[in-house]
């Protein structure tokens, strides 16, 4: 392995800080540090080996579709919300792919395909209110395309990339919608009126339908920030919490909804048949033909 | 039927090499492989001109050294880098040592797993198992670097499309990260009490230690001789260390070009389809 050096030894942590300090001044300017700029731009010439997520399959396009790789990119962003949940995740995500996109444009890449989001979240009590918003991608070059601004953005791999393009649609950016909402609720409209019956409880329906509409509408909102015609794939998660009223203050309901799709651009009206066979599918791995279990009751 | 003792062979134990020597009793129909292949990876495998010829395995148990971090400071802490890496690279050559005794010229779908000891958080077991494999018509060309088998975590059927696409692979090639993160002293902390902004120094130690994870990971590819690496994993672990530590851990197999296409199995001409059922 590279790294060398002796724990704590000053050679060593003098080299640490000069990274650090470099760091800290390349993200001030949007950037990345010279060292990272190097190896980015060394990779995409080839003087230093390609990496890349995509499997041995996604490698035909090249033969197929002229899609070659450049190399893994990536951003990252740990934000913390004051005042905004809401903001803080809008935000948060922007900016970590407004970095991995950075440097995928250092590379000369036409599009991130492939692009996995992550976040993170410390443990240790005092950091609840902050998270860590990741995104890491592969760099591609696609023969004959034409690159408006910035690479395109693309959560599908690289077949699939491949498969929209054959029929006329063009991934080109991540909508996020996000809404984070408190309802108090002093007089316990929210709760059970009367426990023996079936009910809805529509208060707390209510309140979890406007925080969904609220993030869905904010991710459509995105989509069209990104002159996108459409969203696909789009993976949601809710959250609901209940606080216990008393001295300071009534019961109250938190409730928080994330959304993210990849936005394409398509003509409507424009179909062009993609002819669907049907096939058997060979490439299903790991799906054990033999799997044992043991269970203790 | 005996197997020509070797170097590697030498230190593998009485029992490991009875066992591979059963593997391979060369040519014979009593030869027995093992795998843990699935119906589909094993024909694949076939389709691509190799022969499974047995499970391979290798392991570590390892003890963890010491480092202090300074609190309140972005770090890597070296030690323990150093020692995720020696234990997964002592497990991985135990398992190619295998395989060189049977003579393979790989190892495919190999899968490297780390677990912590239920007694002492220090002592973490590393395995690395996969299945060894050998050109049907003993083409030389598969070795890796060295002329040792080549290691791969790509399943059968990956290795086939691979050399489709026109490659084949190297090694298995991997870069490991452990950062301490820095704590946040109070007036900081407070400072940014209703405020919605980014965590610089946070933002910096994980970006760092991906990158040094990424960047250790291609220079060894890069001393592979390899074009480019393919498949490549970025995990994150904290493997019960103190909080504020992560493990930025990538790993993916190196690839080269094949020199000698006349050996590949017959040219696919791929064609998209649509499967009706995902």
């Amino acid at each position: 392995m590279a790294a060398a050096g002796v724990a704590n030894d000053p050679a060593e942590i003098a080299r640490q800080n000069a990274r650090s300090y470099e760091w800290q001044n390349a993200l001030q300017r949007n950037a990345v540090p010279g060292f990272v700029s190097e190896r980015l731009r060394h990779t995409a010439v080839g003087r230093l080996p390609w990496i890349s997520t995509a499997s041995p399959a996604d490698l035909l396009t090249l033969r197929t579709h002229g899609i070659r790789t450049l190399g893994m990119v990536a951003g990252n962003c740990w934000f913390h919300f004051g005042y905004s949940w809401t903001e803080g995740h809008r935000d948060g995500w922007r900016t970590a792919i407004a970095r991995m996109q950075h440097e995928a444009g250092l590379m000369g890449a036409d599009a991130v395909v492939e692009v996995r989001l992550n976040t993170r979240r410390l443990d240790d009590g005092g950091q609840r209110d902050s998270m860590d918003y990741s995104a890491v991608g592969v760099a591609v070059t696609v023969a004959g395309f034409e690159k408006v601004h910035a690479p395109v953005i693309a959560t599908v791999s690289q077949l699939e990339f491949a498969r929209l393009m054959e029929v006329g649609v063009l991934p080109v950016g991540l909508a996020v919608g996000a809404c984070y909402e408190w309802m108090a609720d002093p007089y316990g409209w929210a709760d059970v009126q009367q426990g023996y019956f079936n009910q809805e409880l529509e208060v707390l329906a209510g309140f979890q339908s406007r925080v969904r509409r609220s993030a869905l509408s904010a991710m459509t909102d995105d989509a069209h920030r990104q002159q996108g015609s459409g969203v696909l794939g789009r993976v949601q998660f809710t959250e609901m919490f209940r606080e216990q009223g008393g001295q300071d203050g009534p019961t109250q309901y938190l409730c928080r909804h994330i959304a993210f799709g990849t936005v394409v651009q398509h003509r409507r009206h424009d179909h062009v048949s993609a002819k669907p066979r049907a096939v058997l599918l060979t490439r299903m791995s790991k799906s054990k033909s033999l799997e044992a279990s043991e269970s203790v009751i | 039927m005996s197997v020509p003792t070797t170097a590697a062979e030498a230190r593998l134990s009485h029992q490991a090499i009875e066992r591979l020597r059963g593997l391979r009793s060369e040519g014979s129909h009593e030869g027995v492989f093992t795998s843990d292949f699935s119906v589909n990876e094993f024909l694949m495998v076939r389709e691509a001109g190799f022969e499974p010829l047995g499970l391979v395995v290798g392991s570590c148990i390892y003890h963890v050294g010491v480092q202090y971090t300074s609190w309140n400071r972005n770090q890597e802490m070296t030690v323990l880098s150093q020692a995720m890496y020696h234990a997964r690279e002592l497990a991985m050559t135990r398992m190619a040592e295998e395989a060189g005794a049977l003579h393979a010229d790989g190892i495919v779908g190999v899968r490297l797993e780390v677990k912590r000891m239920e007694w002492d958080k220090d002592i973490l077991e590393f395995m690395a198992i996969g299945t060894a494999i050998a050109h049907s018509a003993g083409h030389p060309m598969f070795k890796g670097r060295g002329g040792k088998p080549f290691t791969s975590d790509l399943s059968g059927q990956d290795l086939w499309l691979l050399l489709q696409s026109g490659y084949r692979p190297l090694e298995m090639v991997m870069g490991s990260c452990v950062y301490h993160m820095a704590h946040q002293g109070v007036m900081k902390s407070l400072g940014n009490i209703g405020r919605n902004t980014e965590i610089e120094v946070f933002t910096q130690a994980l970006y760092d230690a991906r990158e040094l994870a990424m960047e250790r990971m291609q220079r060894e590819a890069h001393e592979a001789g390899a074009e480019g690496v393919v498949g490549v994993q970025l995990h994150e672990g904290s493997h019960n260390w103190q909080p504020h530590v992560i493990e930025f851990f990538a790993i993916g197999t190196a690839v080269t070009p094949v020199e000698d296409i006349s050996v590949l199995p017959e040219k696919l001409v791929p064609q998209i389809v649509l499967p009706v059922n995902d």
